[in-house]
């Protein structure tokens, strides 16, 4: 189910009406959100259902044994058990179409005729979320970081919690199924906050990513054409807006429809196209892919404990695999390995060439580093290389006879929109929604919300999937 | 900070506007009007499933959806039959479907454009894609999907300005039509003209042309002029005929029938279907190998009689006793089973 779909809006008129009616107590209330976030799954399809339950019991009875077993040798199967298995959802329904058919060109390069029939398997909607959301609580069990849930329910329900169960932010144990363990309800205050983040995460999505950038990109993005300069560069600034919008949006709705029911999930995105260089941005991109990147992947790979070499090539090997995180193909590992090129890049500046950080420089860095951000996502967007190798030629005047396909109202509008989102980052980096609503009068804060819910309303999203849903 | 108050002057600024924004629609004489989109078309595709050797199954392109009128036809015959034409598209891969995804043996009745119809059976082509999306649609279609269909219906019957459509009208009435329609400068040559709706569609896909197309000349010149802006690649005849045939055989072979019906076209668009298509290379070719009933409005007086006002479709009321004519041949020939 969409959030920008009417069947979403009757199924949570449901849950909210069930939610605060007095007769479910809150174990019965935690139920009904469980069978809730089933229903809100399996409106997809619903046998996938069933990939959610194994997660879940697999990695409820490895915790408990992680917790009860004091051998550590046991300790480390039952880990490897619930990695297998989240990791083994992965690697079948995520990769195994891109696995199969990168072993058939090895085999026929190597003279080996080998056709086998194409699998066509369905990629369960949200598998990459949910699979890495369980994980963080077995790893952080074996590591005793954290206490186990208290009961099924609790960690059921932090496995398959609706707002977030798709497309993020993946959220820790320690802060999700704590919040279960007592009776939550949204002040008022609270749940019309909820509400306005919902509609501005609904604004991103409906109305700046699908209406205004998503045609442009699509179109320039379309395989076999050599573009021109301009068209070239808004294709991708398109891109890079709608990506934006479209995961910054679905995160901003599901923070504001945990917070209608009482649940504070964590902030995802914090202006990320204002950063300064390409740690800052990592801290302000998809902070709760990252922050899991980073604990999971690149310290445990080492991080910078057994000197540089070995850092440079944990960060690498990190990026590369959060490259192919986000989709089965060799774009996105092109796409990490560029990223992870930028940190390390960054990494030998600060070391050799330092620099201070000011507010006249700061700005030059920020557009600097935004650049280089939308070079890498050439190769995100494009679906094969050949695309992403004749856009990058476009964008650096080597197809100078290029074609211009975009009529010239596009381009002002994707410049008008990407330059507002540029400038939006630049001067909310050091703050928040919260802190800038707060310093507005109740009625320009009314009447912005309006026009929001205005244009969302008079753009009726055609429930256009999100980007993030097929990762 | 007062979220309450903002929250009460959100909701009245919000309703305000869109009342506003609905009567100005209005005023300039829009309507409510249901979208022809592919939830529409995989509702009609599902009763095939349950459809009987009585039923009658209709394909083609807007040709059938405009001129084939259900409630003259149900009038004549009792039966009503499933509207699965669409606009601008090949019959071919939906009858392939109906063929290979369905037990269906009942009546097809089949319009042949020839420009449509020999087309191509590429299927990345724009008029074999169009229609597969809708096709795809149907098998793929979410509960989700199902549940946000329904609850739409009400609210295109109710508000004007949800006017959308699959087709993408220059008058669609959605935020990033309306934008879209800005235009600055000659960037990137000439643009498409126009290409404005023209009809309204019913739950059941019955399709009636707006009598604004009838009574206002210069808006039927806008839509002749989109028929003559792209003659389109040069026809794949023998690969076309090679693919319907293949389907037609197996379909005959368990009782089904197929009934091809040649709707009128007019003006200039005419004269050059008849040059690009000369029937005796296509509609009497189709005819004799596939050997099904076939009928050419212009081998009939009570069918020849008819002028399309945008030059490819028949007014609501010529479409109605163009459809009552069709079957009383048909009764008359007894090629209908009832």
């Amino acid at each position: 189910m969409l959030f920008n779909s009417l069947s979403f809006v009757v199924f949570m008129i449901i849950v909210l009406i069930l939610y605060y009616s007095p007769i479910l107590n809150w174990p019965n209330k935690k139920r009904m959100l469980l069978i809730s976030s089933y229903v809100f799954y399996g409106m997809w399809n619903p046998p996938l259902i069933i990939l959610l339950w194994i997660s879940t019991m697999i990695d409820w009875t490895a915790g408990k044994q992680l917790v009860k077993e004091k051998d550590q040798n046991r300790r480390k199967l039952w880990l490897l058990l619930s990695m297998s298995v989240n990791l083994g959802f992965l690697a079948f329904f995520k990769y195994g179409d891109f696995l199969l058919d990168n072993f058939i060109a090895l085999a026929n390069a190597i003279g080996f005729e080998y056709q086998p029939y194409k699998m066509d398997i369905i990629l369960p909607m949200g598998i990459s979320f949910y699979t890495f959301q369980t994980m963080s609580y077995t790893i952080d069990l074996y590591k005793k970081k954290i206490e186990p849930a208290k009961t099924f329910l609790d960690f059921a329900l932090y496995v398959t919690f609706f707002p977030q169960l798709v497309a993020g932010p993946i959220v820790r144990s320690k802060d999700l199924i704590t919040q279960f363990y007592t009776p939550k309800k949204a002040t008022v205050k609270q749940f019309i906050w909820g509400l306005f983040l919902l509609t501005l995460g609904m604004f991103q999505k409906v109305v700046l990513a699908d209406t205004f950038l998503s045609d442009t990109s699509d179109r320039v993005f379309a395989p076999d054409q050599v573009l021109n300069f301009i068209d070239a560069w808004t294709g991708t600034l398109a891109f890079s807006g709608q990506i934006f919008f479209d995961f910054a949006g679905y995160s901003t709705c599901a923070i504001g429809i945990a917070l209608m029911l009482g649940i504070i999930l964590p902030d995802n995105f914090m202006y990320p196209y204002a950063s300064l260089g390409f740690s800052d941005l990592w801290k302000r991109w998809h902070i709760s892919l990252s922050s899991w990147l980073k604990d999971y992947l690149y310290i445990p790979l080492g991080g910078n404990r057994y000197g540089i070499t070995r850092m440079y090539a944990a960060l690498m090997v990190t990026m590369l695999l959060g490259g192919l995180w986000h989709g089965a193909a060799w774009t996105f590992i092109v796409w990490g390995g560029l990223h992870g090129s930028y940190l390390i890049l960054e990494r030998l500046q600060r070391q050799y060439l330092p620099f201070k950080i000011n507010s006249k420089n700061g700005i030059f860095l920020a557009f600097l580093t935004f650049t280089c951000v939308n070079i890498t996502w050439v190769f995100f967007r494009a679906r094969e290389f050949d695309t992403a190798w004749s856009m990058i030629k476009s964008m650096f005047f080597l197809n100078p006879d290029g074609e211009k396909i975009l009529p010239g109202f596009d381009i002002i509008k994707v410049l008008t929109v990407i330059g507002l989102l540029f400038l939006c980052h630049w001067f909310m980096r050091n703050t928040n929604v919260k802190e800038v609503t707060s310093k507005m009068s109740p009625l320009s804060l009314g009447v912005v919300w309006a026009i929001m819910l205005f244009l969302i309303t008079i753009a009726q999203g055609s429930g256009e999937q999100f980007i993030y849903f097929q990762f | 900070m007062n979220l309450k108050k903002s929250f009460f002057v959100a909701a009245i600024f919000a309703i305000v506007a869109l009342t506003c924004w609905e009567f100005y629609w209005r005023a300039q004489g829009y309507h409510p009007e249901l979208e022809d989109n592919k939830a529409l078309w995989a509702v009609q595709r599902g009763k095939v499933n349950y459809a009987s050797s009585k039923d009658i199954v209709l394909l083609g392109d807007s040709r059938m959806l405009f001129d084939l009128q259900l409630d003259a036809w149900e009038k004549e015959t009792g039966i009503r039959p499933i509207q699965l034409a669409s606009a601008g598209t090949t019959p071919l891969p939906a009858f392939h479907d109906l063929v290979e995804n369905t037990d269906f043996s009942g009546t097809v009745l089949l319009s042949v454009h020839p420009g449509i119809f020999f087309s191509s059976t590429d299927e990345t082509a724009f008029l074999w894609r169009r229609i597969k999306v809708r096709i795809d649609h149907y098998y793929d279609r979410t509960y989700a999907q199902k549940l946000n269909h329904f609850l739409d219906i009400p609210l295109q019957y109710t508000f004007t300005f949800l006017r959308s459509d699959d087709e993408e009208w220059t008058d669609d009435l959605n935020l990033k039509n309306l934008v879209n329609n800005i235009r600055v400068g000659n960037r990137e040559g000439e643009p498409f003209p126009p290409f404005y709706r023209f009809q309204d569609i019913a739950i059941d896909r019955n399709t009636k042309m707006y009598d604004k197309v009838v009574t206002d000349t210069a808006f039927a010149n806008s839509i002749i002029k989109v028929w003559m802006g792209d003659g389109g690649p040069p026809p794949e005849k023998e690969a076309t005929m090679a693919y319907f045939l293949k389907d037609l055989e197996k379909f005959k072979s368990r009782g089904g029938r197929v009934i091809s019906v040649r709707f009128p076209s007019s003006g200039g668009l005419l004269k050059g279907e008849e040059e690009a298509f000369p029937r005796k290379d296509f509609w009497d070719e189709l005819k004799n190998r596939a050997e099904i009933p076939a009928y050419h409005y212009k081998d009939y007086a009570q069918l020849n009689s008819f002028y399309c006002p945008e030059w490819s479709h028949l007014s609501a009321s010529d479409a109605d006793t163009f459809t009552t004519e069709l079957v009383k041949i048909l009764k008359k020939d007894k090629v209908l089973i009832n």
